[in-house]
């Protein structure tokens, strides 16, 4: 019996130091353990889905990461990237294939940026987009609770956001306020990619009429949803709706996940 | 595996006693892979992911590079949509004139890494009679399926029973991989995806 508590201390610690020592990813953050509850479900959907610990950039990627990988990977610079793989407008506000000019500051979250082009950036950086889940499980912290959805104040702040005039210059990265996992900017600057973007909306679905296809439309999508209060969430599913793989958006970047 | 061969030969050899250039045309499985250069900007055989057959063959996509392909996504034990498709598939083929038919790929890339092996694949390929002259059958991983799917424009999402919710599309794509006409939708007339396949190969 002692044995086996000893046993199963020693794993414990192990598991600790392990997460400890691997969750030294530089300017990343551990988001631990949790369940997202999506928005949105069709019949056959899980109401909880885990989300198994993971590690989160602190911030969006920055123009000046982003001129490091088009630098050192030069199929994706500019005049070089293929057409099925980002739109006319990728990168659409740089001076050129290797220069950020005027209008991108070194340190304002990169956009113009295809899903295809995001992928690249956390694969060269031995990464990769965070999935939905991931995302919105991250992304549902306030400063001080790990599931901010009932704390009105910073659901208040969050709409603020979605709701005012865009700033003619873009702000920089890491002005936010850290949430409760330590990662800045997942409300209040872009819009971000994720991996499974084209999950997010079923229209035509392959099981007709199964409630996954009502799911999307405003109105009738919120008598569906789980939880009626939370707009913008209902923004972002929306949104992601619209996106196709190569295209390049304004005001959308995105920021890299890893396993822990 | 043999039996369906045959059976195609036989009836090729019955429906057609004009010249045809059926054994010029190697299936997808004993092709030469194409280089992988000069792709066009909008070829999707400029993807690098490494797919499996069914014939458990790890294949780039470019192996199909030199006749039209009419693609899906499907996964084998979708009870749904996905026989619809196939059939649809089916229909198309068997309404092409044979000098089509005989220059026409047909791809099925399944959205179901996990339980779609090589194995099942090929169990699938022999249920739904279809011949290793035309048809090639995928399976890859699931980051590659991803991104093939946000190519194609197809939307998927797995359940919590393991199948998948996804749109119906099926894609024209031409001898050089580029997306040529997309039809989405089930059970559909196949004539319209038919006379885009002509104007192709009568340029």
């Amino acid at each position: 019996m002692s044995g086996l508590r000893q046993h199963t201390a020693i794993v414990l610690l192990a598991l600790v130091a392990g997460t400890l020592l691997r969750a030294a990813e530089p300017d990343m953050v551990c988001v631990s353990n949790g369940v997202f509850r999506p928005l949105f479900r069709s019949l056959t959907d899980a109401k909880e889905i885990s989300v198994k610990s993971f590690l989160l950039d602190v911030e969006p990627v920055t123009n000046a990461k982003f001129l490091e990988f088009v630098r050192a990977n030069p199929r994706w610079q500019r005049s070089q990237v293929k057409q099925i793989f980002a739109d006319e407008k990728y990168l659409l506000h740089w001076a050129g294939d290797l220069e950020l000019g005027t209008n991108a500051l070194p340190e304002q979250p990169v956009v113009w940026v295809s899903w295809f082009a995001a992928k690249a950036f956390a694969q060269w950086q031995g990464k990769r987009l965070p999935t939905l889940a991931e995302w919105e499980f991250a992304a549902a912290a306030s400063p001080t609770q790990p599931d901010g959805t009932k704390d009105a104040a910073f659901q208040r702040e969050i709409l603020r956001w979605y709701s005012a005039t865009k700033p003619e210059v873009m702000p920089v990265v890491g002005k936010g306020a850290k949430n409760f996992w330590g990662a800045r900017d997942l409300h209040g600057l872009i819009w971000e990619w994720i991996s499974d973007f084209n999950s997010a909306t079923v229209s035509g679905d392959a099981r007709g009429d199964t409630g996954l296809d009502r799911q999307l439309f405003c109105g009738a999508g919120a008598v569906g949803a789980k939880d009626v209060e939370n707009f913008p969430a209902f923004m972002r599913y929306g949104f992601r709706s619209s996106l196709k793989a190569a295209y390049t958006v304004h005001n959308l970047g995105f920021r890299c996940a890893k396993d822990l | 595996m043999k039996s369906p061969l045959i059976l195609l030969l036989l009836a090729v050899a019955v429906s057609s006693c004009s010249t045809q250039k059926t054994a010029q045309v190697l299936p997808p499985c004993c092709r030469p892979l194409a280089a992988a250069a000069n792709y066009t900007d909008k070829s999707l055989f400029q993807l690098e992911s490494v797919w499996t057959s069914d014939a458990n063959r790890k294949v780039k996509l470019g192996v199909l590079r030199g006749r039209p392909q009419i693609v899906a996504m499907f996964f084998a034990s979708c009870q749904f949509t996905c026989p619809l498709t196939v059939s649809d598939m089916q229909r198309i083929e068997a309404a092409l004139p044979e000098n089509l038919r005989t220059n026409t790929g047909f791809l099925l890339i399944s959205f179901d890494s996990e339980r779609d092996t090589p194995a099942a694949l090929k169990v699938y390929r022999a249920k739904r009679e279809l011949s290793n002259q035309n048809w090639t059958l995928l399976r890859g991983e699931p980051d590659d399926v991803r991104e093939l799917a946000a190519l194609l424009g197809v939307i998927y999402k797995r359940d919590a029973n393991g199948d998948f919710a996804h749109s119906n599309v099926i894609t024209l794509l031409n001898a050089e991989g580029e997306i040529v006409f997309q039809q989405p939708g089930l059970n559909l007339p196949a004539d319209e995806i038919i006379s885009k396949l002509k104007t192709l190969s009568s340029p």
